[in-house]
């Protein structure tokens, strides 16, 4: 065949072809989703629960009252900006595993600054938040100047370096940072108003912790959909993703894209961090980000690293975990039950993967020939 | 040719052959292919016409998905390599496939290897090895170690292997495309000498003119379908061209004299040492003038990717001097050689000229998305990159629905067409091209070199590589010769300069001297003379 399809069609049925590829998308998602809880749905029916009781408290949980809704919405924010951070290196086809490192030197940073900086208000908010950022960009940037320059695997130095701060983190909690009037390992709150505001302050209906890190966090993903879409450096980003050799072959500094992709992921951990020190806990507490650093590489990879579908993969992500919480209060199916609900998603999205592949493998060989 | 008597079987016969792949992609279409024993049978076609899937049917590498296929007059099944060899056919790859680290005569036995239980018996193999080749006319060492000789006589000791087991068909998928003039003379007089003996052989090549020096019969196929078979001797080049591409197509480039302006590029003792694997440079010396096309002719692997990519800034030189327009471009990065106005269409598209899974319209900035209109103080224009690239689509006649078409669903000349309009259109001082025409079909081919001389003639100074000889020598003004990383002739005017010519300093059985090769160019006035 001398012709690709793609160079007989017209534009119009390209341009079809293309809202049907977008609708078979939605629809494989939808079907993912689907196929995981039908995969629960035996695993609960065969430890001898009853799955709809099951289904019920998790599907319809979160909804019930406006605090869970508020408990969602706060879980959502932090995971969303989770993994809008690893995204952005992931489009540069860098696997940075370091967001939970960039987390809580964000939150570090912000917590110093929040507690013994006094500030005017508004600055009060905005310092600890850029400050949280720039920390997590630092962070960011010592496995991508490893990476870009001394070709060092990111993967393993994000998970070392990973440790390192997490460590660091504890001992400075642990000693320094210790509230000493407290029994329990924690230090001060921050000062009023540093908080972000809770948003039932606005709303008048209880919803729990959630706040205005939603907006934030709204707002951050647009930003990184912008920048990956209408910027040079987004564009740089993509190109080294998509073919480093072609991008420097273009003239395009690969080795500063690579570092730029850590450092912005980085900060938008960073922001995470902030996310959960200002609006969520107060005050820094150990193990604060729970497992949700690894979860946010779940919610990229989900998403394909589009910044607005993160967004939608983040809140339809926690729902899911929210309800699972519910669930285990409610009935007697413990939260293992999402556990492997996510797992069979992840396997699923990660399968659909490997089609992909195929196709352009398929594709490359018949242009050799 | 023999002729063959009435009622002796064709040498292998396919009927109503089709091959259909998975994923729906008809390569092979009902061919109905008839091949008298002792009979030379070229097999011509674009890229993907499905040349190549056909003779993989025929060897047993891929299995039709209905017809038949007869080898010896008998209907036969091939379920893989080994049972076409053993109905006497042999196949040589395009990739060659031998083991390097050892001799050619431990390749050729390689797998019924003479001696007893698991000993070797070195002797026997090189003496039969010895004899086949002086039988068949293929000149090999067979104590010579495969890493160690050329590219020719690999493929030749390939086609000894295949002799070895038997072979009374022999196919050839596109068996000159790594060699030189001498040694495709050398190879079609054995393969004459074969077919004295009896042996059949399937010739698949794209060089129209290589088919008519050897073939006795001419098949063309195209879009999977066997569309004629033809006597050599009947055609003609153009019409073998238009059965190809299904129209009447012009194979003469159509070139103005050169007009060369002032020297562009000028190339000043420049050495190179691989870091790894690679050829060195040793002292290459040149200049390219604005307006003129000089062309860099030798056997692959000689160094000519080396200095393809030290001119276009994606490797440093060790030692020497470059200057573009009077700008040391040595320590400048990609960027700035980008910004010096040096184009590059690189030799392998699918390495490093395009993003598969991008856009056309995203391809096309790759050079100029920081610049304006395109995109200024960080911030790109959607709308500009958008129209720049319906401009450059309509102007190079790329064939795409739209600009937002990932450039991997494209074919390979289409997509070497969204490499060439980048470079092109971004008016370069010098343009360095290697392999333009690389997998890319004979309409585009034409589109290429017109393309190229019109940028010539705007006063483009353009260095171009290419491993076909005869378009280096219908599209160069000037023409140097590389060797073993050193360049070894120069020829400043190519009329009445034949291949055979070029091919002898190729392969180093002459060679200018250095004083000839670094002369003062001559001078404009002389040249438009």
């Amino acid at each position: 065949m001398t012709d690709t399809m793609v160079e007989l069609a017209d534009r119009r049925d390209f341009v079809a072809s293309r809202r049907r590829a977008l609708a078979v998308d939605l629809s494989m998602a939808l079907a993912t989703i689907l196929a995981a809880l039908a995969v629960g749905f035996i695993v609960i029916l065969a430890v001898g629960h009853d799955p709809l009781e099951a289904y019920r408290a998790m599907l319809t949980g979160p909804l019930q009252r406006s605090t869970r809704v508020g408990r969602w919405l706060e879980d959502a924010t932090t995971l969303t900006l989770l993994g809008l951070s690893v995204a952005i290196p992931f489009r540069a086809r860098q696997i940075s595993l370091g967001a939970e490192g960039q987390l809580y030197a964000g939150a570090l940073a912000a917590a110093v600054v929040a507690i013994f900086v006094p500030l005017p208000p508004v600055l009060a908010v905005l310092v600890p938040l850029l400050v949280a950022a720039v920390a997590g960009g630092a962070v960011g940037a010592i496995p991508g100047v490893l990476k870009a320059r001394l070709a060092a695997n990111e993967i393993v130095a994000t998970l070392m370096l990973n440790a390192i701060v997490v460590r660091l983190y504890d001992y400075l909690l642990n000693n320094q940072l210790k509230q000493p009037d407290s029994g329990s390992v924690r230090s001060a709150n921050v000062p009023a108003g540093s908080a972000l505001t809770r948003l039932q302050d606005w709303f008048g209906v209880p919803l729990g912790r959630a706040n205005l890190g939603l907006l934030l966090m709204l707002l951050t993903a647009l930003a990184l959909w912008l920048l990956i879409t209408r910027t040079t450096l987004g564009y740089r980003i993509r190109m080294v993703g998509s073919n480093p050799d072609f991008a420097r072959y273009g003239g395009i500094k690969v080795p500063r894209v690579i570092e730029s992709s850590f450092i912005i992921g980085g900060a938008v951990a960073g922001l995470a961090g902030a996310h959960l020190l200002l609006g969520v806990y107060g005050r820094l507490e150990p193990g604060m980000a729970g497992g949700l650093a690894f979860e946010g590489i779940v919610v990229a990879l989900l998403a394909r690293n589009n910044p607005l579908v993160v967004v939608a993969a983040g809140f339809l992500y926690s729902y899911l975990r929210v309800g699972g919480d519910i669930m285990e209060q409610q009935t007697d199916v413990g939260t293992e039950i999402v556990v492997i609900i996510q797992a069979v998603i992840v396997l699923l999205v990660t399968a659909r993967l490997l089609p992909d592949l195929l196709k352009r493998r398929l594709a490359r060989k018949q242009m050799a020939r | 040719m023999r002729q063959q008597s009435d009622g002796d079987p064709p040498a292998v016969e396919a009927v109503a052959l089709t091959k259909t792949y998975p994923n729906g992609v008809r390569a092979v279409r009902a061919v109905d292919l008839c091949v008298a024993v002792g009979e030379i049978r070229a097999v011509v076609g674009e890229n993907g016409a499905g040349k190549s899937t056909l003779m993989k049917l025929l060897y047993g590498l891929e299995q039709p998905s209905s017809g038949q296929l007869r080898i010896g007059g008998a209907a036969q099944t091939l379920s893989d390599p080994s049972a076409a060899i053993a109905l006497g056919v042999g196949m040589v790859h395009q990739n060659l496939m031998l083991v390097p680290s050892f001799t050619i005569a431990q390749n050729v036995v390689l797998g019924i290897e003479p001696g007893r239980g698991l000993r070797l018996d070195t002797k026997i193999a090189i003496e039969r090895t010895a004899r086949l080749s002086e039988e068949s006319g293929l000149v090999v060492d067979p104590k010579a170690r495969v890493d160690e000789v050329s590219v020719g006589m690999r493929q030749r000791a390939e086609i000894l292997k295949a002799l070895y087991r038997g072979a009374r068909l022999l196919i050839l998928d596109e068996p000159t495309a790594v060699l030189t003039p001498q040694e495709t003379d050398d190879l079609f007089a054995s393969v004459r000498r074969l077919r004295a003996g009896g042996m059949t052989v399937l010739f698949i090549s794209h060089k129209l003119k290589e088919v008519q020096e050897v073939s006795d019969r001419v098949s063309v196929m195209r879009a999977g379908s066997l569309v004629g078979t033809v006597d050599t001797d009947q055609s003609t080049a153009e019409s073998l061209a238009a059965m190809m591409v299904g129209r009447q197509i012009s194979l003469t480039v159509v070139k103005p004299p050169a007009r060369p302006g002032r020297i562009t590029l000028s190339v000043r003792n420049v050495g190179y040492q691989p870091r790894g694997a690679g050829q060195a440079l040793h002292d290459i010396t040149f200049n390219v003038a604005a307006g003129e096309i000089v062309g860099l002719a030798g056997v692959e692997g000689n160094g000519q990717t080396e200095l393809t990519e030290i001119l276009a800034g994606l490797r440093q030189p060790t030692s020497g001097t470059i200057r573009v327009d009077g700008t040391q471009t040595v320590r400048l990065d990609v960027a700035g050689y980008r910004a010096a106005g040096i184009a590059h269409v690189s030799e392998d598209r699918l390495f490093n000229g395009v993003a598969l899974d991008e856009s056309i319209a995203d391809n096309l900035i790759v050079d100029r998305h920081a610049r304006s209109p395109i995109g200024a103080r960080g911030v790109l224009r959607p709308r500009a990159i958008r129209a720049h690239a319906e401009r450059l689509i309509r102007e190079y006649a790329i064939r795409a629905p739209d600009p937002s078409a990932p450039v991997g669903a494209l074919s390979g000349g289409n997509m070497q067409k969204v490499v060439v309009a980048r470079e092109l259109s971004s008016g370069p001082r010098l343009l360095v091209a290697a392999q333009l025409t690389r997998g890319v079909d004979i309409g585009a081919m034409h589109f290429m070199y017109e393309r190229l001389i019109a940028a010539r003639d705007d006063g483009a100074a353009v260095f171009l590589v290419s491993a076909d000889l005869a378009e280096l020598l219908s599209l160069a003004d000037r023409l140097l010769v590389i060797k073993d990383g050193r360049l070894v002739a120069r020829f400043d005017d190519l009329t009445g300069v034949s291949d055979t010519e070029v091919g002898r300093f190729m392969l180093g059985v002459q060679r200018h001297t250095d004083e000839q090769i670094r002369a003062v160019p001559p001078e404009p006035e002389s040249a438009t003379s």
